[in-house]
């Protein structure tokens, strides 16, 4: 491409590569060897830091196709996740390997998300929110109740990962383990995309009826974004689960739906690369104020508490100030950004 | 020049700190200040510090101060987890945790890490040793002080018919978990149980549940929610006028219960594990001293008397050279009846079995204050082990 003024596609195959130049690949390149690296010189709070963002970008990113891509919203995806994590550690509780334990468990969220989806075909929006928040309460009232499988109130102890007789048990084998899921998961979806179904999960966000009358049958897609959505959410949760290594039914409640709703609103609706930059930021975003609140604790020992007492006002007016100044979140910002550099010092 | 000069003294101070902190021992406090239990998250947590200032004027643990980090969690069980590895990368040997969500979803990685944790969650599963075996705290778990009160009521007894019984409990971990104990002994001494309701924490009317179990008469009714709830249910309990009396857990009955639900409160029963503030006992002067003579809640004092036991722990560790999990882990196992200067009752911990004591003290409210009726004591049962 050097040398040529902008990108020419001479191919449908070339124009929806995922990178395109030279130079994008090899900064992502670099981007993932630094991140592989980051583990040596970081200690281990920020590693479980690198691990839960790992995790949240695997759940972010199955909401965004859902909700960003394919336009049903969903209250119910902390559940979802709720659903892997528990299916997961009751296969490996009863002996199963870990790797075909999650597979399960995502195939058993696939399942409960297909048929919590039903109803997307005939509720819309704020109708199909509403549904899927009834979703979320029976979900947890079932892992609340169900005491003999879940372990009900008093919550299921799970063992680290283990792979062909290699336990994941700390923060940093942990870390790679979720890296490789993250990666396969945004890259699952990435390509779900590009193809005929992405297309169409697209073309039904955007107007179900004109979606309908070029021939795209609403209830498979619906139910099949469901399903995609559901089975990621359910990796998420079955690695969850056995990275904190104790699951209850408090981890999966409404709070958690929210919080992912949030990523993707502030990262991008409808972008995967949003996505993770929405479960970057919010999983930070707590450690980073707490921070801030220590130092000016060291100055202002009165502000700091009132200070504490603002977090949550502080998430929501971040949310608020997104909604208004960037409804597109941050992938556009990114967007802004690499447009800049690349024009600089031209302005077109 | 002035300014530069202070700013390098500031610097040089700083470093001094550092280069001082150093034979300290480090404790870590996992905090709720902000969420949804931040009202009887903060004096809990203020009595852990105020502990800790005690002790480092006394001239510290066999001369090693304590330094603590505190985090606020919000209550939120992902920041909890990343709190806890900051904590532990910030080289704590001992955890103050506080509440189910946390305390929960840490109980294996404080296993593995061998981090000895006290915390304010009275779950009875955390009490066998087998199932979280660096697990402590210092009072009486949920299903133990349940058992306490039926254990009095049905003592003080004394009408021909058996006692009628009925619980209301929020649909939520921390409600649930000492009910099933609760009915299993409630039938073993001979309880009738007659109702069972939900009332959420959340919830701001009870009158259908209260209504629908008024009609079955009972005498006693356990309330297992937090102040909110309590005080909506012992309002509408007034206003339906019921005659049975209420009894309310630990985290259901404080001093601002009294306050948000008056004259509703009369006669009823509250549980708790510690003192409350200005009783005799050889703590409460310490206390007093340590926050001016200002009341503190009942909370406030169970995080004092965590942070004692825990410290008492610590110095028997350090007597046997291993300031270490392990070690602060085997050196609470080794209390047997340890007072901490009467802020609640004697504690112990055995190898095998992690429950502090079987006493639970029981408060008779009134609108004015608490007056404490008895405290019960039950036989260290061995079935009753994580139940």
């Amino acid at each position: 491409m050097r040398g040529k003024c902008g990108l020419f596609f001479t191919s449908y195959a070339k124009e929806s590569q995922i990178l395109h130049t030279g130079f994008q690949k090899s900064s992502m390149a670099l981007f993932f060897l630094v991140l592989l690296l980051a583990p040596f010189f970081l200690n281990s709070y920020q590693v479980s830091l690198l691990c839960m963002i790992n995790i949240a970008v695997i759940g972010a990113v199955s909401l965004n196709l859902l909700t960003g891509s394919c336009g049903q919203i969903s209250l119910g995806h902390g559940a979802f996740i709720g659903v892997g994590a528990y299916a997961t550690g009751i296969c490996t509780l009863s002996g199963w390997p870990f790797l075909p334990a999650l597979l399960f468990g995502g195939a058993t969220t696939a399942l409960v998300g297909m048929i919590f989806g039903i109803p997307s075909l005939r509720l819309k929006g704020i109708y199909l929110a509403i549904a899927t928040l009834a979703a979320q309460l029976i979900l947890v009232y079932i892992f609340m109740r169900w005491t003999s499988l879940t372990g009900g109130a008093t919550g299921m102890g799970l063992d680290p990962p283990m792979i062909l007789g290699y336990s994941f048990d700390t923060d940093q084998k942990m870390f790679y383990l979720t890296l490789v899921f993250s990666i396969l998961a945004v890259l699952m979806v990435k390509n779900i995309l590009r193809t005929k179904s992405g297309r169409a999960f697209v073309a039904i966000r955007d107007f179900h009826l004109s979606a309908e009358s070029v021939g795209i049958n609403l209830f498979r897609y619906k139910l099949q974004a469901f399903g995609v959505s559901s089975f990621l959410a359910g990796i998420a949760g079955g690695l969850w689960a056995h990275y904190t290594m104790y699951i209850t039914p408090e981890q999966f409640e409404i709070g958690l739906s929210i919080q992912y709703l949030a990523m993707i609103i502030i990262g991008g609706l409808g972008s995967v690369i949003g996505s993770v930059f929405g479960a970057v930021f919010l999983t930070l975003l707590p450690e980073v104020l707490g921070v801030l609140a220590n130092i000016m604790s060291g100055f202002f020992p009165n502000i700091s508490t009132y200070f504490l007492a603002m977090r949550d006002g502080i998430f929501g007016l971040i949310l608020v100030l997104f909604l208004i100044f960037e409804p597109d979140g941050l992938a556009r910002r990114w967007q802004l950004a690499k447009s800049y550099f690349k024009l600089h010092p031209f302005a077109h | 020049m002035k300014r530069l000069f202070q700013l390098i003294s500031l610097v040089l101070a700083m470093f001094f700190f550092i280069g001082t902190a150093q034979a300290q021992i480090k404790i870590g406090i996992l905090s709720d200040l902000s969420g949804g239990t931040a009202d009887v998250g903060r004096p809990y947590a203020e009595g852990i510090k105020d502990c800790v200032k005690y002790i480092n004027d006394q001239g510290g643990i066999n001369g090693q101060k304590i330094e603590i980090m505190q985090i606020d969690y919000a209550y939120n069980v992902q920041q909890a987890i990343s709190a806890y590895n900051r904590l532990k990368s910030w080289g704590m040997v001992a955890l103050q945790g506080w509440g189910t969500a946390d305390t929960e979803a840490l109980v294996r990685q404080v296993a593995r890490d061998e981090m000895p944790t006290y915390s304010a969650s009275y779950s009875g599963h955390l009490t066998d040793p087998r199932e979280a075996p660096y697990n402590f705290f210092i009072a009486a778990d949920y299903s133990t002080q349940l058992r306490g009160a039926l254990d009095f009521f049905y003592k003080a007894w004394d009408q021909d018919r058996a006692p009628r019984i009925a619980f209301v409990y929020p649909n939520h971990p921390y409600g649930l978990a000492p009910i099933p104990a609760g009915k299993e002994y409630a039938l073993e001494l001979g309880f009738e149980i007659v109702g069972e309701e939900n009332v959420g924490l959340g919830d701001m009317d009870a009158t259908t549940q209260l209504l629908r179990l008024s009609r079955q008469q009972p005498d006693y009714v356990w309330v297992g929610g937090t102040i909110s709830s309590t005080a909506v249910i012992l309002k509408d309990a007034q206003r339906l006028n019921m005659d049975a009396t209420f009894v309310t857990n630990i985290w259901g009955s404080d001093e601002q219960l009294l306050s948000l639900a008056g004259p509703a409160v009369n006669g009823h029963i509250g549980l708790q594990t510690a003192v409350i503030y200005g009783a005799d006992v050889p703590g409460m002067e310490i206390i007093k001293e340590l926050t001016g003579g200002k009341p503190q809640m009942t909370h406030y004092i169970r995080g004092f008397a965590s942070m004692y036991v825990m410290a008492e722990a610590i110095r028997i560790a350090i007597e046997q050279g291993e300031l270490n999990g392990p070690g602060i882990r085997d050196a609470s196992r080794t209390l047997r009846d340890f007072d901490p200067m009467g802020l609640t009752p004697p504690i112990s911990f055995f190898p095998d079995d992690h429950r502090p004591n079987m006493s639970v003290k029981l408060y008779r409210l009134h609108q004015d204050g608490m007056e404490l009726l008895t405290t019960e004591t039950l036989e260290r049962r061995a079935e009753w082990l994580g139940k």
